[in-house]
């Protein structure tokens, strides 16, 4: 929001620079100045909901990451560091940024495969809209119902879907989610099952715009149809898969619903992510400023990531038309 | 290099006809315009020759085998599109060396190729770049590099100069020219600009909703067009188009205005050949530059007429006037003086003018 609002900002000084509009120069000057303070004074209020929202509760978190918090029967003390010195022997917390990593990686290369896969086959379709909705359904579903209804499908008792692996000889008698060396897998697996529709929403939407003459274009240079999609219609996709993938990211990252009905971290902490961890140590032990410190980690992998991500995408061929233009 | 013909095509979008019973043949190592306005067939009559578009009915023929259900791939040609459709995310030298990448052509070779193609195109120093830092000429450049690395058979160009500035439009086309009688490649170059088929084409096609309307040298077509529309849109200023009636007296043909009357020459009766009778009511047609203009009544000079707007074009002098009112544009020297509103005499070169029936538009003479 704050981004598009100083778009809005950027793209009216455009305006007033380039429109042509501006006949007299230091005329056209005071103009735009006397319009940016309007602007800005339109834009206050959301600035000040924004800042009380997300600036307040931020730097109350790195308040809290240097303190022992104790919900209110006793004041906050600074303990040097130790709540940030003490997650370098945190055994749980590293193995928790593993399983959080193996977690967001299986889930965005499924889900990146599948969407990419189910929407170019839907982009052809003649009857696009209805399986479109169709297949949005999943993320419509609140995270903790996926959770539960599959969890129901797990069972090693009356789960249908137990009942099918165990009669293909997947599975034994034991419920996917009952071991610790599958249970990531059925985390994984309602992941992509929720959330591979919202991929294919973007994809979709990526696809109309693959500018049909580079299509074509290669097509005339001797191109089949899977060297035209790795050519073409694959880099052309690059900002909306950038889009969806930093989405998930993101989503992934305060995953924790669906695990807290699923498993609960379990077993033997195999499906413990992050996030699940941090929920443990703010809200069952109650160790907040501990908590504010696994947190402001997330935060900043999350960034960090983030800017890579726009980094390697942003190829500047990539995001726009080479069409036109002189 | 290959001859194409093209026979009796149709193209259908849904119920709508786009290109009804086309047929034209194009020669090896000939370039051919196909000329219309928008919405005319041409561009689906390129797309189905490229292979990108079903073809509802017909046969097109490359060196006299039907290539209707070849896709592009097989086709060997290479097209150049209005927009470029440049791999925005490859260089000026993957761009040109996609297609030889394609069909698994050794890398000393395609080397040689695109800077053979890039010399001739003055592109070399651009090689590395990505089209998004190209100017519209040299996005263009590349994008005909494409085209001739491949050394194909047939070079279908759609309107590919249609979006450069009027300067770069004008060197373009000759630069065009001459690459394709370098190349000795048959062309076929979709437009809509009468300029750049008039000023390259070997011969022109002249389309008009879907249907074909003349086909022709340039010369050919500005001389002598088909039909009274192709006379109009041919030729800027357009031709002027004047009521006018066959008639018969003293047992020789007159062709009358309401300003004016002439009589028509033995030529002129030899072609219309007896058919006066039958097409008294006509259209006579002839372009501004054919029209002569004087101050002062002359004998070559006889129809009076009133000066309604000058326009100096450079070295050509525009003046529209009204005769009887009926609008007449003269392309004249710029020396000529005349006001709005000055009386003026026009003459006709009658060895120039063009006969069209007034209902069906047809050429008579």
């Amino acid at each position: 929001m704050k981004d598009q609002l100083t778009e809005a900002f950027v793209s009216t000084k455009a305006i007033f620079r380039d429109g042509g509009l501006v006949i007299d120069a230091p005329a056209g000057a005071r103009n735009a100045a006397l319009s940016n303070r309007f602007y800005f004074y339109l834009m206050m209020p959301a600035i000040i909901v924004l800042a009380a929202i997300t600036l307040y509760p931020f730097f109350w978190l790195i308040y809290m990451s240097l303190h022992t918090v104790d919900l209110g029967l006793a004041d906050d003390t600074w303990n040097n560091l130790k709540n940030w010195t003490r997650l370098g022997r945190d055994r749980k917390f590293q193995e928790g940024w593993w399983l959080l990593l193996k977690y967001s990686s299986l889930c965005m290369f499924f889900e990146v495969t599948l969407g990419v896969m189910i929407a170019l086959i839907l982009n052809r379709s003649r009857y696009e809209k209805i399986l479109v909705t169709i297949f949005l359904m999943p993320m419509m579903m609140a995270p903790v119902i996926a959770g539960l209804v599959w969890y129901y499908m797990y069972n090693s008792t009356f789960g249908w879907y137990h009942w099918l692996m165990q009669s293909l000889g997947i599975l034994g008698d034991k419920s996917i989610l009952g071991s610790s060396s599958t249970a990531m897998i059925g985390i994984v697996m309602v992941d992509i099952w929720q959330w591979t529709p919202l991929i294919i929403l973007i994809v979709l939407a990526g696809l109309k715009r693959v500018p049909r003459d580079q299509l074509e274009a290669n097509m005339v240079d001797g191109a089949g149809d899977i060297r035209n999609f790795f050519q073409v219609t694959l880099p052309n996709l690059y900002p909306f898969l950038l889009i969806a993938i930093l989405l998930r990211f993101m989503d992934n990252f305060r995953f924790i619903d669906a695990i807290l009905v699923l498993t609960g971290g379990g077993p033997a902490n195999s499906t413990k992510i992050l996030p699940t961890y941090l929920f443990d140590v703010s809200f069952s032990f109650f160790k907040l400023g501990r908590g504010a410190a696994i947190a402001l980690t997330l935060l900043a992998v999350t960034i960090v990531l983030g800017m890579i991500l726009v980094r390697v995408f942003e190829r500047p061929s990539s995001t726009r038309s080479n069409s036109g233009g002189t | 290099m290959a001859s194409i013909s093209i026979k009796s095509v149709w193209k259908y979008y849904g119920d709508t006809p786009a290109v009804k019973d086309l047929n034209l043949e194009c020669l090896d190592g000939e370039f051919v315009c196909i000329l219309g306005p928008s919405g005319c067939g041409k561009s689906s009559t390129m797309r189905m020759l490229a292979g990108l578009e079903h073809i509802t009915a017909g046969d097109i023929l490359f060196n006299d085998k039907r290539i209707n259900d070849l896709p592009p791939k097989d086709r060997n040609l290479a097209m150049v599109f209005e927009n470029y459709a440049l791999y925005p995310h490859k260089s000026v030298y993957d761009n040109m060396a996609n297609a030889l990448k394609i069909q698994k052509v050794d890398k000393a070779t395609i080397d040689k190729k695109v800077k053979w193609a890039a010399e001739l195109l003055e592109l070399s120093p651009l090689l590395d770049r990505k089209p998004l830092e190209l100017s519209g000429g040299q996005k263009q450049r590349c994008a005909i590099g494409r085209a001739i690395v491949r050394e194909p058979e047939l070079f279908l160009f759609d309107e590919p100069i249609a979006h450069l500035d009027a300067k770069l439009r004008a060197h373009m086309r000759s630069e065009l020219k001459i690459m394709q009688r370098r190349l000795k490649t048959t062309m076929i170059y979709v437009t809509h600009d009468q300029l750049e088929a008039l000023s390259m084409a070997d011969r022109i096609a002249v389309m008009r909703d879907g249907v074909l309307q003349q086909v022709g040298t340039p010369s050919e077509i500005y001389n002598q067009p088909a039909n009274q529309w192709v006379a109009g849109f041919i030729g800027e200023p357009a031709m002027n188009f004047l009521d006018c009636s066959l008639t018969e007296s003293n047992g020789h043909l007159h062709l009358s205005h309401n300003a004016f009357s002439f009589a028509l020459n033995a030529e002129h009766i030899a072609k219309l050949n007896g058919s006066a009778k039958e097409h008294s009511q006509v259209h006579m047609g002839i372009r501004p530059e054919h029209v002569t203009i004087s101050a002062r009544a002359t004998p070559e000079h006889p129809i009076k007429g009133e000066v309604l707007v000058t326009e100096l074009l450079g070295g050509d002098l525009l003046v529209e006037a009204n005769v009887n009112d009926t609008r007449v544009t003269i392309k004249t020297d710029p020396d000529y003086i005349a006001d709005m509103g000055d009386t003026c005499y026009l003459g006709m070169d009658t060895s120039r003018w063009h006969l069209f029936e007034r209902e069906s538009g047809v050429s008579l003479i």
